[in-house]
């Protein structure tokens, strides 16, 4: 018997929108930009967490989000000497690999600057080159976490690692806890007093600024940076919803694409053309009958946060099974999703909304009540949990989700563990075994329905 | 010339081979053991039914592969996951079963089962090795027994002990640390199995507790596991007489479903198609609920009805 390795499953390839090579170059501009900031003058924030971007572009700083920072790397395969730096400063593997692999963007970047040269031990030119160092220095920190303590503490280290010299602003985001017979999602005492406690912070937040910066905030320019996201967000949400006929024209892998423009990326024409774009080229597809995957036999919801490092990955993975994962509580249910909340005469209640309506944010009844909407409007088969091993907290409610979709729409789920950025956590048979058992749990009851 | 068909379970520390006449009778079953995810102990498990049976590869008409493995074997015709196979092998040894527990080398699978025998919902242990097969054989190592012997060694037990059923590493410090401090081996053993048994637990509880639970899978011939975790759920455990070859006995039921559908003339290399799930489903019954129209458990026909086990 020869036991060599059977020929290969024919790869195929998911059918990638080309509007995404637009996202790449727009994101690729900004991480340019960004580098280039202190040249040009501008103060720059570091901030976690809540897409508060809008204040600190009406602001007129430079800004960089712990975690877009991280997702980049990873996406790039960039992430190994910032995480590398982390864990030779003490931070467990264990801990956040966000929050690990800014904090080491922290350590890079201050010893690349000119000053470090010559005080510290230089790091190789390679280091200095790698992303993780070129992030400018903070000028304020900004902690905006919703649902999740570590926020708060990797804010703390990212304080005390520059000295504790750079001026923190903390934004308490509180839980939407939903148990009041009132309580509703959007509504009920308990939300309002939650929104009003929420804007009351971000008018905190821009005085915070105003102290740095020295200047009078713009709120005529929060209310049109504000505009033109509401307007992209708006587009992207059409768009998604395409997305129902089968097969469907875009997948969840590319959504994820699509976070960086409506989450940290300048409010801007920019955004709104792009998605106006994408919208087109989706609707193109919904036109012509083209999927995002070659054959759609299987149509799948994503539960978890995104492996950052294997996007493409995944997304030809499920090709290969003939899946189509269309849908994900990640992109779909977060970064400015209730667009219609946003009154452009006075935005931030509308922001404040979106913020505690983030699906890590919300009770789990709630959250769970609108993946289920997702799963009914898209004709979900099988819905697929990403457990992240360095994020539990958005664990702790899946097993619940996994049982409520099996109870209400009768579907198939199977859960993997991986990460956000750490990539030593991801085991590809893992991801096989589970998967392929789904799939083939779902083929058998389609045939016993044929019966 | 009669034709048989095959299931191999290729599995991380054991290769397990089930050979059905075309009536779907077990003719031969084998279990071998050749270390990790090893090609080797396929050989000899599927040598050994060959021989079991007394028939030659040729008169093999239809393969499927599960396990770890699956894709390694160049001699299957199509793979199938071991959840969908160790299924629908408990459900043929066990008809009314509704749960399955299954304690292989590398995994622990819990898999509910439907009315109809299908795969209702499944959990599986994260990559951590406590509270599989590797689990019990570090630990065997560790207090220096046959992981053979030692269920019935810790029945023995007369208090007990923790520990860990966290990480199978911290678990086999802390049992060279209980007997360096005296603890007798029954009392550790104890503890290790209880530690196996938390484990399954907290799988049976994500998909829910469903009655009858059969157990199968090399754990299953391990009393002190069955005791465990029957004290631990409160009910008890179906044991079927061949435990440990359900996944190939599933795949060989594959086998005999694509065999009926196609034809016995059909030579299996003629079925090969493109891509994975194609492969799968091409032979149109693919995972059928075909388990679920039996209502009697399957039968052996092996000379050796306690199957035939080398271990290398």
């Amino acid at each position: 018997m020869n036991t060599s390795t059977l020929d290969a499953p024919v790869v195929k390839r998911s059918n990638r929108l080309k509007a995404t090579k637009l996202n790449n170059k727009m994101v690729t501009d900004y991480w340019e930009d960004l580098f280039r900031a202190k040249e040009n003058g501008k103060l720059v924030c570091w901030y976690e967490g809540v897409a508060i971007n809008p204040i600190l572009q009406a602001a007129d700083l430079a800004w960089c989000h712990g975690e877009a920072a991280a997702a980049l790397m990873a996406a790039r395969n960039e992430e190994g000497p910032a995480q590398e730096a982390a864990e030779a400063a003490g931070y467990d593997r264990e801990l956040c690999s966000y929050a690990r692999t800014h904090i080491g963007c922290g350590i890079l970047s201050q010893r690349s600057t000119e000053e470090a040269k010559n005080i510290m031990l230089p790091s190789d030119p390679a280091e200095r080159r790698s992303l993780a160092s070129r992030i400018p220095l903070p000028d304020m920190i900004i902690s905006a976490y919703p649902f999740c303590s570590t926020g708060q503490q990797w804010d703390d280290m990212i304080y005390r690692q520059f000295g504790k010299k750079v001026p923190v602003f903390n934004i308490s985001l509180p839980w939407i806890w939903g148990n009041k017979p009132s309580a509703k999602y959007m509504s009920g005492p308990e939300y309002r007093e939650s929104v009003a406690f929420l804007v009351e912070q971000l008018r905190g937040c821009i005085a915070f600024i105003e102290g740095i910066s020295g200047k009078p905030f713009d709120h005529d320019k929060l209310r049109e940076i504000m505009g033109f996201i509401k307007k992209a967000a708006e587009i992207k949400i059409e768009a998604m919803r395409l997305c129902k006929v089968k097969p469907s024209p875009a997948n969840f892998f590319e959504w994820t694409n699509s976070i960086a423009p409506v989450n940290f990326l300048p409010g801007n024409q920019e955004i709104v053309d792009y998605f106006t774009i994408k919208r087109a080229e989706i609707q193109e597809r919904v036109d012509t009958g083209v999927g995002s995957v070659p054959v759609e036999k299987y149509r799948l919801f994503w539960d978890g946060i995104m492996n950052w490092n294997k996007i493409g990955w995944l997304s030809d993975k499920m090709a290969g099974y003939d899946a189509c994962m269309v849908a994900g509580r990640y992109t779909h249910m977060g970064f400015w999703h209730e667009t219609e909340v946003i009154d452009l005469s006075d935005p931030l209640d509308g922001m404040a909304q979106n913020y505690l309506t983030c699906p890590i944010s919300i009770s789990a009844p709630q959250m769970i009540d609108k993946v289920i909407e997702h799963c009914e409007f898209y004709e979900i088969d099988g819905l697929v949990l990403h457990g992240a091993r360095t994020c539990r907290a958005f664990s702790y409610p899946q097993f619940m989700l996994a049982e409520a979709v099996t109870k209400r729409l009768g579907i198939q789920t199977c859960m993997f563990e991986g990460d956000m950025v750490d990539e030593s956590y991801y085991k590809d048979e893992i991801v096989n075994s589970r998967v392929e058992a789904m799939l083939e749990a779902i083929e058998a009851r389609r045939q016993r329905n044929r019966f | 010339m009669a034709a048989y068909v095959l299931g191999i379970d290729f599995g991380s520390t054991t290769g397990k081979a089930v050979i059905l006449d075309d009536e779907g009778a077990v003719v031969a079953s084998c279990v071998s053991q050749k270390g990790a995810v090893s090609d080797e102990g396929v050989k000899v498990a599927l040598q050994a039914a060959l021989q079991e049976a007394g028939i030659t590869l040729d008169a093999i008409k239809r393969c499927v592969a599960t396990g770890y493995g699956r894709r390694m074997l160049d001699i299957a015709d199509r793979t199938i996951t071991e959840i969908t196979c160790h299924a629908r092998g408990a459900v043929a040894l066990v008809p009314e079963a509704r749960m399955v527990i299954d304690i292989g080398g590398q995994d622990s699978k819990v898999i509910a089962i439907d009315a109809s025998g299908l795969v209702a919902q499944f959990a599986m242990n994260d990559r951590c090795a406590a509270g599989t097969g590797k689990f019990l054989e570090v630990l065997a190592r560790a207090v220096n027994v046959e992981i053979e012997d030692m269920g019935q060694m810790a029945l023995a037990a007369t208090e007990s002990v923790k520990v860990t059923s966290m990480c199978a590493t911290f678990a086999e410090t802390e049992v060279i640390a209980l007997l360096a401090e005296g603890c007798a081996k029954p009392v550790v053993l104890d503890g290790v199995h209880a530690a196996v048994a938390k484990r399954i637990v907290g799988l049976v509880a994500r998909v829910g507790q469903r009655d009858p639970i059969v157990m199968t899978g090399g754990v299953a011939r391990n009393v002190a596991a069955i005791k465990h975790i029957e004290e631990a759920l409160k009910t008890k455990l179906i044991i079927p007489s061949h435990p440990q070859v359900a996944g190939a006995l599933g795949a060989a039921l594959f086998a005999l479903d694509d065999l009926r559908q196609e034809g016995a003339s059909r030579r299996r290399q003629d079925s090969k198609v493109e891509g994975e799930v194609d492969q799968l489903m091409a032979a149109g019954m693919a995972c059928v609920p075909a388990c679920a129209q039996k209502t009697t458990p399957i039968t052996f026909k092996t000379r050796n009805p306690a199957a035939a086990s080398v271990a290398h």
